[in-house]
C-alpha cells in the first residue's frame, strides 16, 4: 500500500465529511419547523420573550451567515448549543455515546463472535439437519424487529420472572461501591444487548454460512485435506480467512450504521443512547443537537468504511495488487 | 465437510476440556451473580419514587418550558404564595400577604427562618430582584402573570411591597419562584438565558441532588425548610421511554406513583389489586378550531368566516359519542372554555341550546343560509364554491386522529367535504401559527391551562394574541375589554359574571368546538405509601405540591 494511495484515501474522506457536514447543515435548515414557535406554544412565553430567543439561538442571522458560524465553531470543537437543554451539544452527547458505545460495543462483540461461529458449524454441516436448523433460526430471529423481540424479552425476565431489570442502565437513586455499580449496569446491559445480538447475529450467521460454503469448495481446502491437516485447522485457519472478507464488509457496515443508536432497542429499554437522543431531538427541533448527532454518525460510517478499505487491502493479496 | 476425521484418542481431561469447562463455569457463577438482585433493589423505606415519560429540559426556574421541569423546581423553589390541595392560594414562602383595597399593591411578609440551600437567609431583596428579572427581561413562563408590574418596594429584610399598574384578579405569587439574588443578581441576562443551572439552590423543601439525563432526576429532603417536615428522605423521578414497561414498573412495585396513564393501560390497571387508579377533572381540553382570520394574506377558506358554516359543523358531532369513542370514556363532553374544575367559573349552557349533536338542525341551518347541496353530496354557496375544507391533527395524538376521523364522516353526513391529513406536532404549531399567511382551514389540538384561574384560557384568543397564543386568529374587541376587565375585577362574584359573559360570547362565535375535557388518569401503588389525596388537575404533576409533602411510608 504505496503512501500516494493513502493519501488520496485520505483526501476522499475530508471531502466527504466536508460535504456530509455541509449537506447535514442545510437539510435541518430548510425543514419547516423553528424550534422558538414550538418552546413558545408549550411554554407560555410572551411575544418579547420568543424574540429574545430567537436572538439567543442567532436564528434571526441569514442561513450563509449561520452555517459560517457553524463551520468555524466545528473547527474549534464547539458544536453548538442545545435549544432544549441549555448547555453545549457536546455535554449532551457525550453521556449519551458512552451509554451507546457500551452497550453496541458489548452487543456487536457478542454478534460477530456469535454469528460467526454459528455461521461455521452450519457451513461446515452444509445440508444437514443442524445447517437446517440454524439456518432456519436465523431467518426466523433476523426478520423480528428490535423491538418486537425486545418486548418478548421484557416479558419474560421482567415481567413473568423478575430476574433482571428491564428498564434504564442504572436502579435509581443505588447506594454501592464501584463494583457494586459495575454490576447494577452490567445487570441493565443484559437485555438489550441480548436483543441486539439475537437479532444481529442470525444475520452474520447466514452470511458467513454462504461465505464458508463457498470457500470450502476451493481447491486448496482438497490440497490442505490431501497434506492431512486437522479439521479445525482447515475450516478455522485456512477456509475461514479466505471467507472473512465479505464478512469485513458486514462488520464496517453494521459497525457504522449501529454508532447511530440502536434506537429501537433503546427506546423499548429506556437506555439513554444516542437513538433515543436523535428521535427528541428531531421531534424537538433541537438543530444543534441534531447536527452534532448526526455529524458523529456520518463520520462513524465513513470512518468505519475507510477503515474497512484498509482492512481489505491488508487482507486480501489480490486486492492490494490492483 | 461431512466425513469425521479419525484423530487421536482424546484423554480425559484434555487442554481444551479443561478451558471449556473453566469457561463454562464462568459464565454459570457470572449468570448466577446477575440474577440475584441487587442490594438496592429494595430501597430505602422513605424514597418516594415517580414515573413518567417526559422528561425535563432544564433546571432553570427562568427559561424552563418543560412540565416535568416545572414539577422539579416548584421543589426546590418556593413561590411566595401556593395552592393547597383545593387549589385555594395560601401562604407559602410569604407567611402573609396584604393587599390594598383596589388590588394594586401586594405586601408580602417573608418567613425570617426562610434560607437558602446554601445557608443564607431569605429576603426581601431576594424577592425584589427576582420579580424585577421576570418582568423587565420578559424571561420565560411566568411573564405573562406580571405583565403589569410596576415596581417593588423592600420595606425591611422580610417585607415587600409589590405594585402593579392595574388590579390584579390573579394574584401573580401564585406563579413566580423565588430566587436567590445572591447567585443570580451578578449574571448577564444573556448568561442567564444560556444558563443550565446545573445546581439549583432554592429554598425549598426538598435540594437538588442529582439528574442523570435520560433516566432520572433525585431530589433530597432540606433539613432547614420552613415548612412541615415531609415524610420522604428523597425523591427521584425515573424517565420510561416505554408505557407498557412503566406501568409495569408500578405494578411490581419499582416505583410508586406515575404521573400520567395512558386511557388504553388505565382500564387493565384498574383491574390490579395492589394498585389504585384515580380519575381526575383537569384543567385541559382539546377542541377543533377554524381559521377566522381576517390577514388578506390568510390562506383559510373564506367560507369558514360564517358562524353559520362553524355552527352547522359543531351541530354535525355529538360530544358524548366523541368521548366514548375516542377517551374511552374518561372524559366529560366539551363545550365553553372552562372546563368543568373551574367549578362556578364555568358557565353552563343548557342541553337544547348547545352546537352539539343535532345534524338536522345543521342541515336546516345551512340550507337556511344559502348552502344548496351540489354534486357528489357537498354543499355549495351561491356563487358555486363548495363547502370542502382542509383538516389537520398531530399525528402521534391518538385521540385527536380519532377524532378527526369522527368529524370526517360527521361532516360528510350534512353535505360538508373534510379532507384529512395528519401532521407531526412541529409542523402542525407552525403551520398554524404562521400568522403573516396562516394557510389552513381547520385543526384539532388542545389547551392545558397555565393555572386554575381563568385568566389563562380566556386570555388565549385575544387580538394582541394573534401571532402569539392565539391559533385561531379570533379578534373581538368587545371580548378583549371583557378580559381586561375581569383580570382587574376584584370581587369575585363580579368577576364570574363577566367571565360567564365572555364564555357565552365566544362559544357563540364558535371559532373553537370543544370537543371534550380529557380526565387526568393517575395510578399509585397501595402498599409502599399512603396519604395520596386527590385534587382537580391531578395528585401531582399539576398545581399543588401538597401530595409530596403530605404522603408517608407504608
Amino acid at each position: 500500500m504505496s503512501a500516494r494511495y493513502l493519501l488520496r484515501k485520505t483526501a476522499t474522506l475530508a471531502l466527504t465529511l466536508y460535504l456530509t457536514v455541509s449537506a447535514n447543515f442545510l437539510l435541518f435548515h430548510v425543514l419547516p419547523g423553528s424550534p422558538v414557535q414550538l418552546l413558545a406554544r408549550s411554554g407560555h412565553y410572551t411575544a418579547g420573550a420568543r424574540a429574545q430567543l430567537v436572538k439567543l439561538f442567532g436564528l434571526n442571522h441569514p442561513l450563509v451567515t449561520q452555517y459560517v458560524i457553524y463551520l468555524n465553531n466545528m473547527i474549534h470543537g464547539n458544536l453548538g448549543f442545545s435549544y432544549v437543554y441549555r448547555v453545549p451539544v457536546t455535554t449532551v452527547m457525550g453521556s449519551a455515546i458512552g451509554n451507546t458505545v457500551l452497550l453496541v460495543g458489548t452487543a456487536t462483540l457478542l454478534t460477530i463472535v456469535i454469528g460467526v461461529w454459528f455461521g461455521v458449524v452450519s457451513a461446515t454441516r452444509a445440508n444437514s439437519m443442524p445447517d437446517a436448523s440454524i439456518t432456519v433460526i436465523s431467518l426466523g430471529l433476523w426478520s423480528m424487529p428490535d423491538f418486537f423481540t425486545g418486548m418478548i424479552l421484557i416479558f419474560i425476565a421482567g415481567v413473568w420472572t423478575h430476574v433482571l431489570p428491564v428498564s434504564g442502565i442504572e436502579t435509581p437513586g443505588l447506594v454501592a461501591d464501584t463494583w457494586g455499580r459495575v454490576l447494577d449496569v452490567a445487570r441493565h446491559l443484559v437485555l438489550p444487548a441480548l436483543t441486539l445480538v439475537l437479532v444481529n447475529a442470525a444475520e452474520f450467521s447466514l452470511i458467513t454460512r454462504n461465505s464458508m460454503v463457498d470457500a470450502l469448495t476451493e481447491d486448496y481446502v482438497l490440497t490442505a485435506r490431501a497434506k492431512g491437516l486437522s479439521r479445525r485447522a482447515i475450516v478455522w485457519h485456512h477456509a475461514l480467512r479466505n471467507a472473512l472478507l465479505p464478512i469485513t464488509t458486514a462488520t464496517a457496515l453494521y459497525v457504522g450504521m449501529i454508532l447511530g443508536g440502536a434506537i429501537q432497542v433503546e427506546t423499548v429499554f429506556s437506555w439513554p443512547g444516542m437513538g433515543l437522543l436523535i428521535y427528541s431531538s428531531v421531534e424537538q427541533r433541537d438543530y444543534p443537537a441534531l447536527e452534532g448527532c448526526f455529524l458523529l454518525f456520518a463520520m462513524a460510517v465513513i470512518l468505519t468504511n475507510f477503515v474497512s478499505d484498509i482492512v481489505y487491502q491488508m487482507l486480501d493479496a489480490r486486492v492490494r495488487r490492483n | 465437510m461431512r466425513d469425521r476425521e479419525m484423530g487421536p484418542q482424546q484423554p480425559i481431561l484434555s487442554r481444551r476440556r479443561f478451558l471449556s469447562l473453566t469457561a463454562a463455569s464462568a459464565g454459570a457463577v457470572g449468570i448466577a451473580a446477575l440474577g440475584t438482585p441487587s442490594q438496592a433493589e429494595a430501597s430505602a423505606s422513605a424514597t418516594l419514587r415517580v414515573g413518567w415519560n417526559s422528561p425535563p429540559d432544564v433546571m432553570n426556574p427562568f427559561t424552563f418550558t418543560s412540565t416535568a421541569s416545572n414539577e422539579i423546581l416548584w421543589l426546590i423553589y418556593d413561590t411566595l404564595m401556593t395552592y393547597d390541595l383545593e387549589l385555594k392560594p395560601v401562604p407559602s414562602l410569604a407567611a402573609s400577604e396584604d393587599v390594598n383595597a383596589d388590588g394594586t399593591v401586594f405586601t408580602y411578609h417573608l418567613r425570617p427562618e426562610a434560607t437558602w440551600h446554601d445557608g443564607k437567609p431569605v429576603t426581601a431583596a431576594d424577592v425584589k430582584f427576582t420579580y424585577d428579572m421576570t418582568a423587565y427581561h420578559n424571561l420565560g413562563q411566568a411573564a405573562w402573570a406580571v405583565a403589569e408590574y410596576d415596581s417593588s418596594r423592600v420595606i425591611n429584610d422580610h417585607t415587600v411591597e409589590i405594585k402593579y399598574k392595574s388590579p390584579q384578579a390573579f394574584d401573580p405569587a401564585l406563579a413566580i419562584a423565588i430566587v436567590p439574588q445572591h447567585i443570580w443578581g451578578s449574571m448577564s441576562l444573556t448568561k442567564i438565558e444560556g444558563y443550565a443551572n446545573p445546581h439549583p439552590i432554592g429554598s425549598g423543601p426538598f435540594t437538588f441532588n442529582t439528574w442523570v439525563s435520560g433516566q432520572y432526576v433525585q431530589v433530597d429532603r432540606y433539613a432547614k425548610w420552613w415548612g412541615p417536615r415531609p415524610a420522604a428522605d428523597s425523591i427521584i423521578w425515573i424517565q420510561y421511554d416505554n408505557s407498557d414497561v412503566m406501568v409495569q414498573a408500578l405494578t411490581s412495585g419499582q416505583v410508586d406513583i406515575l404521573t400520567e396513564v395512558p386511557p388504553i393501560l388505565f382500564d387493565g390497571l384498574t383491574r390490579d389489586s395492589g394498585v389504585k387508579t384515580v380519575e381526575m377533572e383537569s384543567f385541559s381540553f382539546h377542541h377543533i378550531g377554524f381559521n377566522v382570520s381576517s390577514n388578506p394574506k390568510s390562506g383559510g377558506n373564506p367560507l369558514l368566516k360564517d358562524v353559520e358554516v362553524r355552527r352547522a359543523l359543531q351541530y354535525s358531532l355529538n360530544r358524548e359519542q366523541l368521548v366514548a369513542l375516542c377517551l374511552a370514556g374518561r372524559g366529560s363532553p366539551g363545550s365553553v372554555l372552562l372546563p368543568p374544575s373551574f367549578g362556578a367559573w364555568q358557565e353552563k349552557i343548557p342541553l337544547d341550546q348547545q352546537f352539539n349533536a343535532n345534524p338536522e338542525m345543521a342541515k336546516s341551518i345551512l340550507d337556511a343560509a344559502g348552502y344548496k347541496m351540489g354534486p357528489n353530496g357537498v354543499r355549495q354557496d351561491k356563487q358555486g364554491r363548495p363547502l370542502s375544507f382542509r383538516l389537520i391533527a398531530i399525528e402521534t395524538t391518538d385521540v385527536d386522529v380519532e377524532a378527526g376521523q369522527v368529524f370526517v364522516k360527521a361532516a360528510n353526513a350534512i353535505g360538508v367535504k373534510l379532507t384529512f391529513n395528519t401532521l407531526d406536532a412541529t409542523t402542525l404549531s407552525n403551520t398554524v401559527y404562521n400568522a403573516a399567511a396562516p394557510n389552513w382551514d381547520i385543526f384539532i389540538w388542545g389547551w392545558d391551562s397555565n393555572v386554575p384561574d381563568p385568566d389563562y384560557l380566556m386570555g388565549i384568543d385575544l387580538t394582541d394574541q394573534i401571532a402569539n397564543n392565539n391559533d385561531v386568529y379570533y379578534s373581538n374587541p368587545t371580548y378583549d375589554r371583557l378580559w381586561v376587565e375581569q383580570s382587574t375585577t376584584i370581587n369575585a362574584a363580579k368577576r364570574q359574571e363577566i367571565v360567564h359573559e365572555m364564555q357565552k360570547m365566544y362559544y357563540d362565535g364558535a371559532a373553537y368546538c370543544i370537543m371534550w375535557y380529557q380526565s387526568k388518569l393517575q395510578a399509585y401503588n397501595t402498599s409502599t405509601w399512603t396519604g395520596w389525596t386527590p385534587t382537580r388537575g391531578g395528585m401531582i404533576y399539576n398545581f399543588t405540591r401538597y401530595n409530596y409533602l403530605r404522603v408517608t411510608p407504608l
